[in-house]
């Protein structure tokens, strides 16, 4: 397995110190080698051969993120053509569980990832700011699920949401002030209610019943 | 209770009777009356003095309310007790179980965050059914071993199925308390949802084993064979199982019959109570687990149901439920104070006591410390210590094992009068004793408490696109785990389910992220209103430097005092500025009390109907306010993205560029906003914003304008759109007034705030004459009341201020047009004759607009409606101008 010998140091970090067990990475190479029909890499056209994820309204940008090399790699910047292994388990390392041991400088580090990986999702233009048109293309996809709810309303619900986001991050705006997009910082901020590290997780990395179905 | 009541309130029940003879003039009827009487007594007894516990934030705040109550209820049974010399209105089983017991349990259900019982409901079940399980054997076991040991008083006559049926009633956490005591400690949701989950399931469980053993009892050991155990076995899982399909079957039927009860939304809030109830009683008849069928109906309907009934339907549902909840819970309450004091039940064993205290703490702790350890494996949030210590705490006995230890049958378990004295002190220890200390205890522990804010939208649309993501990337990695079923449900949900059960408009609009979205602005505007509905007070007003709206009103007191004071002015120039300055005031005038004084203009009919109330003049009004404020909302809120996006094309955004260079001056105004959308009536309107607005946003409504006409669902608006042209020209004007005002008197106070502006072309859809007789006869009505500060005030500042700007913006307004029409020209080149035409002899557009109304009644009088009315035909109808507006409009709809 390339990956289990950890060659990149970001990589290793993002592990541990929660190690991983290499059945666990056994688990998802065979599920890597299913999506990549036996190749090295990747690819996106690959993703489509997923029949469930078909039916995701957000199935695009979820897609995107794991060819995101901000994602995958932290210095760099752009859209990466295939993925390896690796990088497929970097994407994965993502969506790891909170463990028990964890003291609270970690459990933020912890957050900030999940939520970097977040807000990247959304920032589709890489700038650092989640604008008012990027937010309102997600929330787009997500509501394209309801074919009844037109676009429109869309946008006003992106509207009021980035206008919340303003009040929230900024307070009270002068007359002048404008609020130009959501921030990494704006964006930490907004999801301080919910305990993400608590909720972005999938039991993949110690699961019993991988599908071979495909 | 009721039944038995006879002899308690003798002096007047007794005094009656013999004197009548002959024609009674009044009879006393006390007997007849009783029953209700009494109820109805005890219910206020218990409500009012919940008023008086409530007096006292401190007590509360240290004292559960159970705890009070339970404590009245010894009180009352004391007195009861003292006055009849004997006990009275003890908590009846039947009654307990048939009125009192049902609305609790239908109000855990129905408002239990589905979501997150689901999320959790494997441990629910763990600790609901193992826990139970292992509670009642642990417990009955141990305190047979403690009775064989010897340890007991020998009266206490009891074998081991006695103990195990005794131990069964015990270990029943009690919903009523455990909500009664966690709903005010505030810990986290997902330890609620764990310990309320389970005590709500685990009475279904108890239920269903105290019948068993029961049952067991009653046949006698020596006649229960093998087969039995299999028997009890199977019908435990019959007894649940089944409770829950007939849960499920109510909830169903319940969606479906809401779905059709548009006509008659009277009944609706009946629906609901009804159905849950018989869902309860069939559950009961057949003997499966009435609390779970109860609980599940309530669970599982409230998604269709809430989508299905009006909104005053769901307030009182809502209202109502909790009404009978809480009257239900004090009742039981203050019974199980009142029961306490009948010493003829009672038989005390100190050791049975001391046992059974003992283990049930004991047992509950192992039961939970093992579970945890189990569950933590597969959890992925594992359960940490002091979770399992306030969840091993939080188990407090209740009603429920109360009204099963009296339901016993004294000739069949021997012991039931020690088991009663038992139950009663577990209870009364666990309600008061862990009750008052759970508290303390939580914050020693520092559990993590629940931040209880209120959801924000951004929250909302996240955890909306995170189990998209968590779905997608079970699917990727190829786990069907639990995202993936809950997506899979979903999807089904939606395509069958919602459909089948949901009334066609609902299942359109239904979107979780809609209705946060709605409510949240609901409530915001309404909160708006609440503090910031004074906009027209008197101090607001005399603030010179006041924004927007208050220089607005104040120039429309003006104005009204002017129009008032001079019947005719023959100077043509005069007439040109006053009026068009009249008329601009009048809009902002109409605007102001179309926001902040919508109660005067809607006067309903007095009328009466049993089955039908009067349209939903509350929710009009919600819709208006909640218009309002998001126009506000979109004021403050500024993102230069805005007009980037708003023009798409390429041609669009240059054409932009030009015309940012053509019409730079109104960029410095301070108090222009940047965005262009406010207009929250018909679009026609909206494109009268086009003149007056600063230079970009002028760009951004032509392109979206053209927008509109390639993507607008409806074309018929041809003619209104010659309409508009002319009347945008009047706005020039208007706004030619505005920026000469401008000029001139630099006075903070004077500067025509743009969000008024922005609004102010509602009431001119077309007939000016029209508006302003409305407008004014509106003011005069209201002045006198609400205003009468701002009105002297404004007498005062009228020749000062209002004058000179308003002469001066003739020159004004003739400097600064031509950039704008040739603006205008530019991007519609046909009508720009008109323009200059009406822009020369604005009186006499006027007065076409006046006699082109007068021609059609009809579409003066739905114009002159038109801002009333909330928007909800006329957005339909319209196409939009600008992307923003429809937020209004849309609200307007909904």
């Amino acid at each position: 397995l390339p990956c289990a010998q950890g060659a990149h140091p970001h990589h290793l970090s993002l592990f541990s110190p929660l190690a991983v067990t290499s059945e666990q990475i056994e688990h998802l190479h065979r599920r890597f080698k299913q999506l990549s029909r036996d190749q090295l890499t990747i690819r996106k056209e690959n993703f489509d051969s997923i029949p469930d994820l078909e039916f995701n309204p957000i199935r695009g940008k979820i897609v995107h993120a794991f060819f995101d090399k901000r994602n995958l790699r932290q210095e760099s910047d752009g859209l990466a053509d295939e993925i390896n292994f690796e990088d497929f388990l970097t994407i994965m390392s993502y969506f790891r569980p909170i463990e028990m041991n964890m003291d609270e400088e970690q459990l933020d580090h912890f957050r900030k990832k999940k939520l970097k990986f977040l807000f990247h999702m959304y920032d589709s233009d890489h700038d650092g700011k989640i604008t008012l048109q990027e937010y309102r293309n997600v929330v787009e996809e997500l509501l394209s699920g309801n074919p009844h709810l037109e676009k429109e309303s869309a946008r006003s619900i992106a509207d009021g949401a980035m206008m919340e986001a303003a009040s929230i991050c900024v307070g009270q705006m002068g007359p002048d002030q404008v609020y130009e997009g959501i921030t990494f910082e704006d964006f930490l901020k907004m999801w301080q209610g919910i305990d993400i590290e608590t909720k972005m997780h999938v039991r993949f990395l110690n699961m019993e019943t991988i599908a071979h179905c495909y | 209770v009721p039944a038995r009541s006879g002899g308690a309130m003798q002096p007047p029940a007794a005094s009656p009777g013999p004197a009548a003879s002959g024609a009674e003039l009044l009879r006393w009827q006390w007997r007849e009356v009783q029953a209700p009487c009494l109820v109805a007594a005890w219910i206020l007894v218990a409500s009012l003095a919940k008023i008086v516990f409530h007096l006292s934030r401190k007590v509360t705040s240290v004292v559960p309310e159970s705890c009070l109550l339970i404590l009245l209820g010894l009180g009352l049974g004391g007195i009861v007790l003292a006055v009849a010399k004997k006990a009275e209105y003890q908590l009846e089983p039947n009654m307990f179980f048939l009125f009192l017991l049902p609305p609790i349990v239908l109000d855990s259900g129905y408002f239990m965050p589905s979501r997150l019982f689901f999320d959790n409901i494997g441990a629910i079940l763990t600790y609901a059914v193992v826990g139970t399980l292992w509670n009642s054997f642990a417990t009955g076991a141990a305190l047979w071993g403690l009775h064989q040991a010897g340890l007991m008083d020998p009266g206490v006559e009891a074998g081991l199925m006695d103990f195990l049926l005794f131990g069964s009633l015990i270990s029943a956490v009690d919903p009523v308390a455990v909500l009664a005591v966690f709903e005010e400690v505030h810990v986290n949701e997902t330890l609620f949802i764990i310990v309320f989950g389970e005590s709500l399931l685990n009475d279904a469980v108890t239920v269903v084993l105290y019948k068993v053993f029961n049952s067991f009892v009653e046949l006698g050991p020596a006649h229960i064979h093998a087969m039995d155990y299999v028997k009890g076995v199977a019908s435990f899982f019959l007894v649940s199982l089944g409770g829950t399909a007939v849960g499920l079957l109510f909830a169903f039927l319940l969606a479906l019959i809401t779905r059709f009860t548009k006509r008659v939304r009277i009944i609706e809030p009946l629906f609901v109570f009804l159905l849950a109830y018989v869902a309860y009683l069939a559950a009961e008849m057949v003997s499966l687990s009435s609390i779970l069928a109860v609980t599940f109906c309530g669970i599982c309907c409230k998604k269709y149901v809430e989508a299905n009934i009006s909104q005053k339907s769901r307030t009182t549902v809502k209202y109502t439920m909790k009404t009978l909840a809480s009257s239900s819970e004090t009742i039981i309450f203050m019974f199980l104070g009142i029961s306490a004091v009948d010493t003829s039940k009672w038989a005390w064993d100190t050791a049975l006591v001391l046992g059974t205290l003992f283990f049930i703490l004991l047992f509950r702790a192992v039961g939970v410390v093992l579970q945890t350890y189990v569950l933590n494996r597969f959890r992925l949030i594992p359960l940490d210590r002091i979770d399992q210590v306030v969840m091993s705490y939080g188990g407090l006995r209740g009603a429920v094992a109360f009204a099963l230890v009296i339901l016993l049958d004294r000739a069949k378990v021997k012991a039931k009068d020690y088991f009663v004295a038992t139950t009663i002190v577990v209870v009364f220890f666990t309600v008061i004793v862990q009750g008052l200390t759970i508290k303390p205890l939580v914050t020693w522990l520092k559990v993590k408490r629940s931040d209880h804010h209120k959801p924000t939208l951004n929250e909302e649309l996240h955890e909306h696109a995170f189990d998209h993501i968590l779905a997608a990337v079970e699917d990727i990695v190829g786990h069907h785990g639990y995202h993936y079923w809950r997506d899979k449900w979903e999807q089904f949900d939606k395509k069958y389910l919602s459909q089948l059960l949901m009334r066609k408009s609902a299942y359109r609009l239904r979107d979780e992220i809609w209705d946060v979205y709605y409510k949240l602005n609901i409530r915001d505007a309404i909160s708006f209103v609440d503090q910031g509905g004074h906009v027209l007070s008197a101090a607001k007003l005399a603030l010179p430097s006041m924004p927007s709206r208050t220089s607005m009103s104040e120039s429309s007191v003006t104005n009204l005092l002017r129009e008032s004071g001079s019947g005719a002015c023959l100077d043509l120039q005069v007439i040109d500025t006053v009026r068009s300055r009249r008329d601009k005031e009048d809009a902002a005038m109409h605007h102001v009390l179309r926001g902040s004084l919508y109660k005067p203009r809607r006067r309903y009919k007095a009328s009466y109907s049993r089955h039908f109330i009067s349209p939903d003049k509350q929710e009009r009004q919600d819709k208006e306010i909640f218009r309002q404020n998001m126009k506000r909302r979109l004021e403050t809120f500024k993102s230069t993205k805005h007009n980037i996006c708003s023009s798409k094309s390429k041609a669009r955004l240059k054409e932009k560029g030009r015309k940012k260079a053509s019409a730079p001056q109104p960029f410095p105004f301070p108090s222009q906003k940047n965005i262009s959308l406010t207009s929250d009536a018909s679009n026609g309107k909206t494109h009268r914003n086009v003149p007056w607005q600063e230079a970009a946003p002028v760009l951004v409504m032509v392109s979206s304008e053209e927008e509109e006409s390639d993507s607008s669902e409806t074309e018929r608006e041809d003619d209104e759109g010659i309409v508009f042209v002319a009347q945008a020209t009047d706005e020039i004007l208007q706004r030619k007034t505005a920026s000469g005002s401008l000029d001139v008197c630099p006075s903070p106070c004077i500067i025509p705030p743009s969000p008024t502006l922005a609004e102010k072309e509602l009431p001119w859809k077309g007939n000016q004459a029209d508006l302003a007789v409305y407008v004014s006869s509106e003011t005069t009505k209201i002045v006198p009341v609400d205003m009468k500060k701002a009105w002297n005030q404004s007498i005062s500042s009228l020749e000062s201020i209002a004058s000179p700007p308003g002469i001066e913006s003739g020159s004004q307004h003739r400097r600064f047009a031509c950039p704008v029409l040739e603006e205008q020209s530019q991007s519609v080149s046909q009508v720009m004759p008109e323009q200059t035409s009406c822009f020369q002899f604005p009186s006499h557009v006027s007065k076409s607009g006046r006699s082109q109304s007068d021609s059609s009644p009809d579409s003066a009088e739905q114009q002159e409606l038109q801002p009333l009315m909330a928007v909800e035909d006329q957005g339909r109808m319209l196409p939009s101008t600008e992307p923003k507006w429809l937020m209004f409009n849309r609200a307007g709809h909904l």
